[in-house]
């Protein structure tokens, strides 16, 4: 027992060196983000976290003596083999690892050796018990995730349902969005479907291709946190003026040439009034009235000059026909394209709306005069004191 | 002045007809125009209180189908009374109308002293009747459009539908404000004409609204003498073309509400895609193999021992600054031990702190039974290096 005091206290000089060297370089390195007007991102609103002071931990050196061994694994009941080998340099550049956070400020159940058994019975299960670690500092983000989708499915049984690691990593946490790219791969890596879908969208391909800043990611219209269930009645009413944001932004379209009309000329038609109509007095009814998606699609948008476009001219009978299965071949002219009615596009409406527009002031204010010219002399015909006549 | 004397204006059928008509438009107006005003908070409100967009919907037509209803009605008994009645036609516009107008004008303004004298029904009933003859024209076929888009497309260009939306929106507010304007005012401000209610006009009203009228009245001419067999001949004749006429309505009617499913009641098919589709995670690197046991030739450090240790203890202890400060790596450094004393002390198993510990049987690269009896033997032998 002396000799284990004697480790110990060894154990505890080199950790309290290495402790305050590491809060040096992280208050350095946070100062010189800070100058530079970014950095890491901490949880609004939290203090935030300091590299554990040494007294109350355990190194992370002592943790890496073994932990940096390539191939050390133990089996799990399932079969499986729980990897305990953490890469030091993938640490170590990791947001945590730069700022010097120790190893058992996350993994708070180790005060030493031997380690508390493991319970889980699956990888997974391993990560389910872990990842609320993260709480511990970044608590508002993690309430934010309790309204998710993913939380949801969690709570009701789904174990593949993502937790904060399984899109941020645990040891190789890194910035999110650095580059952007990084958003839609972190998605893909359980939804590649709907990313294959996405990277050949307008949206995706400009994002992917170009590094075009300005088009939306998965979490532009999904959210980050506290991500929506999409098929829901809400979401799906709400949907439009998600692309309304840059849809209707006149600076931000002007550079694609693209028309800001889209939103109000929807709204205007029999679908977007219907929609903006649910949306404000019962958004969580369900409506079958289309919005924005179900023409234009979802992730895999076209622009409407591509041949494929769901909304080309010689595409958008078949989509109308999703909703209307008997409409025919002059059936989707009765959709305005957007346009607002002019003498170009849509006359008939145009014109319709032009006859009504001086029918209905000359009508009224010619009755207007004719009542009021037959109340004048009525008027005039009292204060004179006789009946009429 | 006023006589107790009072000229039926409308039987009770007539203004039955007229509270339906009354009920239906005012249903028409109120359930449309907050659809076309949608925006607006009052609109917002209304469909609140009417259950919302669907139920307005719902409401809206089945007022239409009701007015519809009405105007087979109408037309039934306006037949009735020109073709077996044969009454005088005193709705149908006329060129004195347009002189009663001028009349009216110049009167009012000043520059004539008599008002103009004018019968059963007066110019401004008159304009107000066409237009609503007009106006429901107008909206039952631009409402035909908008119910059955698809049917209508069969026929006509796809715009039609937009221009039938916005001439029945229009056509709504052209409604409206005609009957705020002209009939408030000619029915209730002017004078207020109770003949809707009691159905009666007194003798100076008609003095004042139809003196033409009440002189027919009282010369007993108002109306034609009819002869009672050519009314009943003529009445079978009548109920025979008008029932198959209004038969063909009423299936006017029922094609009118049915005619087309537009669109399909459920949420339209999104995309097909599956929602969870998890790539391929990268494979951790597999455990490195153990390395194959040297076999023991002999029980010194360089035969074997040494390589038992490599194998079970390396990961931790494997080198100079091994966990702890021990390296159990090389024959130097399982003699060296570490801070707080050796590891081994040759010829005392025991005593040997490597020993101790392995007992314990829980330290993580826990060796078998066999490899901790060798490793003993090795100790008891003096812990030879070779």
């Amino acid at each position: 027992m002396r000799t284990r005091r004697v480790h110990g206290r060894l154990l505890l000089g080199v950790g309290v060196a290495l402790m305050l060297a590491a809060v040096l370089i992280g208050l350095l390195a946070e100062g010189a983000a800070a100058a530079e007007g970014r950095g890491p991102k901490p949880s609004r609103g939290l203090p935030i976290p300091r590299p554990l002071a040494a007294s109350q931990g355990i190194d992370n050196e002592a943790c890496f003596a073994c932990h940096s061994t390539a191939g050390l694994t133990t089996d799990l009941p399932s079969g499986e083999q729980l990897y305990l080998t953490i890469d030091r340099a993938t640490y170590d550049s990791s947001v945590h690892g730069q700022q010097g956070y120790a190893c058992v400020q996350c993994h708070t159940d180790i005060s030493g050796f031997p380690h508390p058994e493991v319970t889980a019975r699956t990888r997974r299960d391993f990560t389910l018990q872990k990842y609320t670690a993260c709480t511990a500092c970044h608590q508002d983000k993690y309430q934010a995730t309790l309204d998710s989708v993913h939380q949801k499915a969690l709570a009701a049984g789904n174990s593949n349902a993502a937790v904060c690691t399984d899109c941020h990593g645990a040891h190789d946490v890194q910035p999110p969005a650095q580059p952007r790219t990084r958003i839609p791969q972190t998605c893909e890596k359980c939804h590649s479907q709907i990313y294959n879908l996405y990277k050949n969208s307008v949206h995706g391909a400009a994002l992917i291709g170009e590094g075009n800043p300005d088009v939306p990611t998965c979490i532009d219209c999904h959210g980050v946190h506290n991500v929506e269930g999409p098929s829901n009645s809400p979401f799906r009413l709400f949907s439009p003026q998600i692309c309304a944001r840059c849809h209707a932004d006149k600076e931000l379209m002007a550079k694609y040439g693209i028309s800001t009309d889209v939103f109000d000329t929807y709204v205007a038609d029999f679908h977007g009034t219907t929609v903006v109509i649910f949306e404000a007095i019962a958004p969580d009814q369900v409506t079958n009235k289309p919005v924005c998606i179900d023409c234009h699609g979802v992730h895999d948008i076209l622009p409407p000059a591509n041949p494929d476009s769901t909304v080309m001219k010689t595409n958008i009978l078949r989509t109308c026909q999703k909703c209307h299965p008997d409409a025919a071949t002059n059936f989707p002219t009765a959709w305005l394209s957007h346009y607002r009615p002019s003498p170009q596009h849509s006359p008939l409406v145009y014109y319709v709306r032009l006859f009504y527009q001086i029918l209905i002031p000359a009508l009224i204010g010619g009755m207007l005069i004719f009542v009021l010219i037959d109340g004048g002399r009525r008027l005039r015909n009292k204060g004179r004191g006789r009946g009429d006549e | 002045m006023s006589s107790p004397r009072k000229y039926l204006r409308f039987p009770l059928s007539y203004r039955a007809e007229h509270w339906v008509l009354v009920a239906t438009f005012t249903t028409l107006a109120v359930t449309g125009l907050v659809q076309k005003y949608a925006a607006s908070s009052i609109s917002e409100a209304i469909l609140r209180i009417l259950g919302g967009i669907e139920t307005t919907r719902v409401i809206h037509h089945a007022a239409a189908v009701i007015l519809m209803l009405e105007v087979v009605y109408h037309l039934g008994a306006l037949g009735f009374r020109i073709f077996v009645r044969r009454t005088y036609l005193s709705m149908l516009p006329s060129v004195s109308d347009v002189r009663a107008a001028i009349q009216a004008l110049l009167f009012n303004l000043g520059f004539s002293k008599v008002r103009p004298q004018q019968g059963r029904f007066t110019f401004e009933e008159k304009a107000e009747y066409w237009a609503v003859v007009w106006g429901t024209l107008v909206m039952v076929i631009t409402g035909f459009m908008m119910w059955n888009p698809i049917a209508t497309t069969r026929f006509l260009p796809g715009e039609f539908v937009p221009a039938a939306k916005s001439a029945h929106g229009a056509e709504a507010v052209l409604a409206v404000l005609a009957i705020v304007v002209w009939h408030i005012y000619h029915v209730h401000v002017r004078e207020f004409n109770k003949s809707m209610f009691s159905g009666n006009l007194t003798e100076d009203e008609m003095i004042e609204e139809h003196p033409l009228e009440l002189a027919d009245l009282k010369a007993g001419v108002a109306e034609r003498p009819v002869e009672p067999s050519a009314l009943s001949q003529r009445k079978r004749v009548f109920y025979a073309v008008f029932g198959l006429l209004a038969a063909a309505m009423l299936f006017g009617i029922y094609a009118f509400v049915t005619l087309e499913q537009t669109a399909i009641t459920t949420i339209p098919p999104a995309e097909d895609v599956v929602i969870y589709a998890p790539l391929t995670p990268t494979p951790f690197p597999t455990a490195l193999p153990s390395a194959t046991p040297q076999p023991i030739t002999a029980v010194t450090w360089d035969e074997g021992i040494g390589a038992v240790f490599q194998s079970k203890c390396g990961a931790c202890h494997g080198g100079p600054s091994g966990l702890g400060g021990l390296d159990l790596s090389s024959y130097a450094g399982i003699t060296a031990g570490e801070g707080n004393g050796p590891a081994i002390v040759p010829g005392d198993p025991e005593a040997s702190m490597l020993v101790v510990k392995q007992s314990e049987g829980s330290h993580p690269g826990q060796l078998s039974g066999d490899e901790l009896a060798l490793v003993r033997q090795w100790i008891e032998a003096g812990a030879p290096e070779n």
